[in-house]
């Protein structure tokens, strides 16, 4: 190894393209070597004053051996400055080389250096973070990715405080916001409860409506401040959500009942009601929070109750039926099993295995709307989970509940 | 992210025009490559991409003056649209500097015009960068179609369903008379300096 190396690194960091184009605005005279773990000869790329002159890969040369150096993505490259004594093959302009030698990667033109069959290939990083960030913010605010405006049919405004959408009407549009908040409310016995607010990019409206053609609106919602609401194309959604395969159907309203289940469990912790801590006490633990289980499940027979340990005891989040589904869902985040919750099981459980591979080459085929509204739909049951959370800690409901329970077993 | 280079006392930085297939990116370059023949340094190198040409060359934007004593050097690039050209667009968007999204006025192009503007949002996501905060700006091109009777959206309809949430500059443009196009490259220019400024201190 030469012992005046200037400059030295890893190609998956700074490839070639991008070296090049590194010591060709520094105007550098010198060798470049490419050192690949695949091959045993390394390539040789001659620079004069920042630009390419010769090359050599294998028994190629010149441009030719420089284009087939771009196949090489990973392994090292060593940079030492000095003269260069070689016969000028490559005329090119630096910036042409470049751009040429990529199309040509691109269209397949180039061969990519690759390991041998058999070698290792890494593992995707497993997701680390268990829980969704708490925020002791009791309204957290959602917002959605992008308004895709092919099916955005109609646009409303709405002033501050008008209502949108009024609990317990009828209705089964779909909104985008396109500009603007809005307010979930949700009513209590004890008046009405601000459940979260929602800004650009967030859908108002259920897409369980559209499957079952149950169309009572859940809650009310109220603008914050000004806000352009963008009314989908319910034709187009209905359409695309009949054509689904029926599993992703039932995962859908699977995942409504969740978020109509937690948010119900915010409006009885709410009202001080703490009967839903029932639901554990005659089941058994099947899965424990945070538990390795990469599978996904559909009731067969029996019940299930998802429920996260708070730091006042085990919280039911879900109650799951026949129909419904647990487990890993690969594409969504819940804030839910099996990272952060645990399930709890009664004892006549029937369960079948879901094919999450069909799963989720249907979720791929999704139009990146009802894909948004579906992640929304999850986005949601996760902040309906941290709402209910951190209500149910302050609630000292678990604290009455034990005391209750003590009173019963004496 | 732009290169100080202190050996030649330059800032080099990148503007990349994106937008759908034959939207006029390339006529773009074109009209500024055989126009402002003043600041154009160097030849312009043309790879035939499938669909699209891909188009480089240097550009002084000499009226800008100096920077801390160094002159500005701007690079201007078309992206291949395709996907199968994911080397090239990663080369040509890594550190991209400011980025001019060329939509095409045609009513028939309405969706690919959103299709072109998700992707570049990926796109620049891939590569760490926030659409909402590069210099970033729109021009809707073939605005002179119209006079031949090709149905046309409207302006206000562009600036809605493209600009409403970027409320980015917005330019219509007829890349093919050059309307436009030096006003487009101007208000990039503009907010790559701006950014530039704010983001070396100066």
């Amino acid at each position: 190894m030469s012992s005046n190396l200037d400059l030295k690194g890893r190609l998956s960091f700074l490839n070639l393209g991008e070296l090049l184009q590194l010591i060709g605005s520094s105007g550098a005279t010198g060798t470049l070597k490419i050192i690949s773990d695949f091959t045993t000869a390394p390539g040789v790329i001659f620079i004069e004053n920042g630009n390419a002159v010769n090359a050599s890969m294998a028994n190629l040369s010149g441009l030719e051996a420089l284009f087939g150096l771009f196949g090489w993505s990973e392994g090292w490259f060593e940079f030492s400055l000095g003269p260069v004594n070689c016969v000028k093959t490559i005329n090119k302009g630096r910036m042409e080389i470049i751009l040429d030698a990529l199309r040509l990667l691109d269209e397949g033109k180039i061969e990519k250096l690759r390991p041998a069959a058999g070698a290792i290939i890494e593992a995707p990083a497993a997701p680390t973070a268990k829980t969704p960030p708490r925020r002791a913010d009791l309204s957290p605010l959602i917002k959605g990715p992008l308004v895709d405006y092919a099916y955005v049919v109609d646009e409303e405004s709405f002033y501050d405080g008008d209502e949108i959408v009024r609990e317990g009407a009828h209705g089964d549009w779909i909104w985008v916001i396109l500009e603007g908040a809005a307010e979930i409310i949700k009513t209590t016995p004890s008046g009405p409860l601000r459940l979260m607010k929602v800004g650009d990019g967030a859908f108002l409206g259920s897409v369980a409506a559209l499957l079952s053609g149950d169309n009572v609106r859940g809650a009310t919602v109220v603008a914050s401040g000004n806000i352009q609401l963008g009314m989908l194309n319910s034709q187009q959604l209905t359409a695309e959500i009949a054509s689904l395969p029926n599993e992703f159907k039932g995962l859908i309203k699977s995942l409504d009942n969740r978020l109509h289940f937690v948010t119900h469990i915010v409006t009885e912790t709410h009202v001080h009601n703490g009967s839903f801590l029932k639901l554990i006490q005659d089941k058994k633990l099947a899965l424990k929070e945070g538990q390795n289980e990469d599978r996904l499940f559909q009731i067969r027979e029996g019940e299930v109750v998802v429920a996260r340990n708070t730091e006042s005891g085990y919280l039911p989040l879900a109650h799951l039926q026949k129909g419904d589904f647990f487990g890993n869902i690969p594409f969504l985040t819940l804030g839910h099993e099996p990272h952060a919750a645990a399930v709890f099981s009664s004892g006549d459980l029937k369960l079948a295995v879901v094919d999450t591979v069909a799963l989720q080459g249907a979720q791929q085929r999704l139009s990146p709307t009802l894909r948004h509204i579906i992640e929304h739909l999850a986005a949601c049951i996760s902040a309906t989970t941290l709402v209910a959370i951190n209500l149910f800690n302050k609630s000292g409901l678990s604290r009455e509940r034990r005391i209750q329970d003590g009173n019963a077993t004496l | 992210m732009a290169v100080v280079n202190l050996k030649k006392r330059q800032i080099e930085c990148k503007i990349v025009y994106y937008g759908p297939a034959r939207c006029g990116k390339t006529t773009n370059l074109e009209y500024i490559h055989k126009t402002f023949t003043q600041n154009v340094r160097g030849e312009m190198i043309s790879i035939d991409t499938e669909g699209d040409r891909t188009l480089f060359f240097d550009f002084l934007p000499l009226e800008i003056g100096q920077l801390k004593g160094c002159d500005v050097r701007v690079q201007l690039y078309t992206v291949p649209g395709q996907m199968r050209y994911a080397s090239t667009r990663k080369l040509v968007l890594r550190g991209a500097d400011g980025v001019v999204f060329v939509a095409d006025s045609l009513e028939v192009r309405r969706e690919q015009n959103m299709l072109a503007l998700k992707d570049l949002q990926q796109n620049l996501r891939d590569f760490n960068l926030n659409i909402f905060k590069i210099p970033l700006v729109m021009q809707f091109n073939k605005r002179d179609l119209e006079d031949a009777g090709i149905p046309l959206m409207s302006l206000e309809q562009m600036e809605s369903e493209l600009n409403r949430q970027l409320k980015v500059p917005a330019v219509p443009a007829a890349a093919l008379k050059g309307t436009g196009v030096g006003k487009a490259l101007q208000e990039c220019l503009r907010l790559v300096l701006r950014s530039l400024q704010q983001e070396l201190n100066f």
